[in-house]
């Protein structure tokens, strides 16, 4: 257990030092992510659903 | 599209804008917070993806595919959205002058939606150093959010 918890206090540094990159090193990583998550869909579940759930269903507008 | 009026200001927000701040985050689109000539339209966005149209951006679902990014045009919603985009800062993003949300108004726009991966964007803007809970709470007070702030201290920020 402590080999894990030391595996994701190391992951949590590395992730937290990726702050320090420039907006546009992380926009690029970014979109290398999104470019996998998008290829990962369609081969799973098809074209239809390669673009994930529609973002407007998450966004309040005042009444 | 400034310069042509078919909107009166931007900023970029959501993920996007949080990676000035913080580490980088997964997302599929860029959103742009916007503000149009007539916001009572009911087709508000339709000048915008004409525009688009002209210049060969074609679109992806509700986005627009822009270079390398499907960009979501969300219209100024709310007087917290309308002071993010007026107090919004200029950037340099490879020698392009781009507004961007402050970290401020980013926690606070999260806040007031509240899914899971927004208290997610507020603990990551918070832990960046970029903005900090007094700043928020006093934020979220002045949009009637004082509440949604309290709560998502007490479940989050204290232990």
């Amino acid at each position: 257990m402590t080999d894990v918890k030391e595996l994701l206090k190391r992951q949590a540094r590395w992730q937290k030092s990726r702050q320090q990159l420039t907006w546009p090193e992380k926009i690029r990583m970014a979109e290398q992510v999104r470019d996998s998550v998008v290829a990962l869909r369609r081969g799973s579940t098809g074209d239809r659903l390669a673009d994930g759930p529609s973002k407007s269903a998450g966004r309040r507008t005042d009444a | 599209m400034q310069r042509r009026g078919v909107i009166t200001s931007y900023a970029l927000f959501g993920a996007t804008a949080q990676m000035r701040y913080t580490e980088p985050v997964a997302t599929l689109d860029a959103d742009v917070l916007v503000q149009v000539p007539d916001p009572e339209r009911l087709d508000v966005l339709a000048d915008i993806y004409s525009f688009c149209a002209e210049k060969g951006y074609t679109t992806e679902g509700e986005a627009v595919r822009v270079g390398a990014w499907p960009a979501q045009f969300v219209p100024v919603f709310s007087d917290l959205t309308r002071e993010a985009i007026r107090e919004a800062e200029t950037a340099d993003f490879e020698g392009a002058a781009l507004r961007v949300v402050r970290a401020d108004h980013l926690a606070v726009i999260a806040l007031s939606v509240g899914r899971a991966k927004d208290f997610a964007r507020i603990l990551a803007l918070i832990e960046s150093g970029c903005v900090d809970g007094n700043a928020i709470k006093d934020l979220a007070a002045r949009h009637g959010l004082a509440a949604a702030w309290q709560r998502f201290e007490a479940r989050f920020l204290h232990d």
